[in-house]
């Protein structure tokens, strides 16, 4: 862990994060919609679902789950397919999916903005917007950016031009920090409880495995940060309320 | 005034029975501080959850009945949030989530506003914005019988009862209350239908009488039908009587009593 401290272009510090921004219930058709942003990355999600019928190489058993990735502007590429698997596979983990069987869940993303961390952005859209829906879910899914500098230093939610700096970067999904009426339980078994699970993680770039670890670290502690935020959220009751953190 | 039979909201209740080993856990006294301490909160009833949090810990109520509603599953030995919402718990053992959405998750004995999408021999397919398509059987419907075969077009809206909900079947509705009598179920003609959250639906049907409507009713005649699966249809002598009603029902979903009350004055005023 580098002590020393990173001169970032915009004055955060390493572990500072964009301010948050997320409002539900903003599209009047969809029947799940959220955006959420950070900083100048704006992404809106919204949720079509549960409909009657699966596709035809899903498995009728379970509820199907359906990602639409629409950028801001150009063609769809293979980079937004990437993008729609991927989305897919986070959200499928956290989707109870033998609630509803031979359903189908669409969930549309469109890009506002990307300034960096477009993809924890979405995931964190899609996973508000299902919530907003009234989709059965295991838990939550909260993603973040991590970046790694030259000097071995992690920095937190990079902006465009600081991935484009950078040697590497990860991002990484976490399960939610659930409240609980259980006592903690000091983790005897294999598995521990559940904030210590990952979801995803998509990392570009070359970096050393120590640094890798300290990556997941540092993206545990913010990603409970902003399933605090997102806890917070969810607790106004007004629909198409908006609600700001920084 | 006249308006369809309140019906109340019911809800669909899962029992489980669990006997556990007769040691109950400590109970637990200390309120969570979000930041400081690390002691779990006693309750989470009547609080805000989030899907992942563990509301019931089975293996410190042994030999006890409890009854799950919309929002909660069990996970092994707990119970856990499926839905966001506020946890409700009615005594002695009814745990469930409540939270407003725009589709609707079919509930035994629940009263909904159903659209004729498809006539089959058998059965009428009716859309509830449930998960999968309702089956309106033929003969469900007071002295049906396989000649007098009601002919809805596709399109028409009813006034149904759920029948039986299962979450890997098509639910099933009727025309018919539990004794067989027509009472009110059937075709509704005329008026004005409009689509709203599940959470409206609950609270016009709650009972003393909701604000806005008890408010409309002082000045105008009107009646409704309301539908647990977030549809409303309003009816009246007049159009713009209509138009009055489904716009104040509409506008009433985020307010307090005396917000919807005196919501209702001011649109009544325009009207004059």
């Amino acid at each position: 862990m580098g002590a020393m401290t990173v001169d970032r272009a915009d004055g955060r510090s390493a572990n500072q994060l964009r301010p948050l921004a997320c409002s539900r219930n903003i599209l009047h058709r969809a029947h799940g919609s959220a955006r959420w942003s950070q900083g100048d990355t704006i992404v809106l999600a919204a949720v079509y679902g549960p409909k009657a019928g699966t596709k035809k190489g899903e498995n009728p058993e379970k509820a199907s789950i359906e990602v639409i990735w629409k950028p801001k502007t150009g063609q769809i590429g293979k980079l937004e397919k990437e993008y729609e698997m991927i989305l897919k596979r986070t959200l499928q983990s956290i989707c109870l999916m033998t609630i509803h069987p031979n359903t189908t869940t669409s969930i549309i993303v469109q890009v506002f903005g990307d300034d960096g961390a477009l993809l924890p952005c979405a995931i964190n859209a899609s996973c508000a917007a299902l919530v907003d829906a009234g989709i059965p879910l295991r838990h939550l899914a909260v993603a973040i950016c991590c970046g790694l500098t030259e000097g071995g230093s992690v920095i937190l939610d990079p902006t465009k031009a600081e991935e484009q700096k950078i040697q590497a970067f990860a991002y990484l999904a976490f399960p939610n920090s659930p409240l609980s009426v259980l006592p903690s339980v000091p983790s005897a078994e294999d598995d521990g409880p559940i904030e210590n699970g990952i979801i995803t993680s998509v990392t570009h770039g070359v970096m050393p495995v120590v640094d890798y670890f300290n990556c997941l670290e540092r993206g545990r502690a913010a990603c409970a940060k902003i399933s605090e935020f997102h806890r917070r959220s969810l607790e106004s009751q007004v629909p198409g309320d908006l609600t700001k953190a920084t | 005034k006249r308006h369809r039979p309140l019906r109340r909201s019911s809800i669909c209740f899962a029992s489980l029975l669990c006997s556990y080993a007769i040691n109950p856990q400590e109970t637990l006294t200390s309120e969570m501080n979000a930041e400081t301490s690390d002691a779990p909160p006693t309750s989470l009833v009547d609080r805000t959850v989030v899907p992942g949090d563990t509301v019931l810990d089975l293996t410190a109520m042994a030999n006890q009945t409890i009854k799950l509603g919309a929002g909660l599953r069990q996970d092994c030995d707990t119970i856990s949030v499926m839905k966001a919402g506020k946890l409700r718990l009615s005594k002695p053992n009814k745990y469930w989530v409540e939270s407003s959405h725009k589709r609707y998750v079919p509930c035994v004995e629940d009263t909904v506003l159903g659209i004729v999408v498809d006539c089959k021999p058998d059965n009428f397919l009716v859309d509830i914005k449930a998960p999968t398509l309702a089956f309106l059987p033929v003969l469900a419907f007071e002295g049906g019988t396989r000649r007098n075969i009601p002919k809805f077009e596709i399109g028409t809206l009813l006034y149904v009862r759920v029948v039986k909900a299962n979450n890997s079947m098509n639910p099933e509705l009727s025309c018919m209350d539990e004794t067989g009598k027509a009472a009110e179920f059937g075709q509704l003609k005329d008026g004005y239908m409009f689509e709203t959250s599940t959470g409206l639906s609950r609270m016009l049907l709650s009972s003393p009488t909701c604000p806005v409507l008890e408010a409309l009713g002082k000045k105008l005649s009107y009646e409704i039908a309301v539908g647990l699966n977030g549809r409303v249809w309003a009816n009246a002598s007049s159009p713009s009587t209509v138009i009055l009603v489904s716009n104040a029902i509409m506008n009433s979903e985020s307010l307090s009593g005396l917000q919807q009350k005196i919501m209702v004055e001011k649109l009544m005023q325009r009207l004059q």
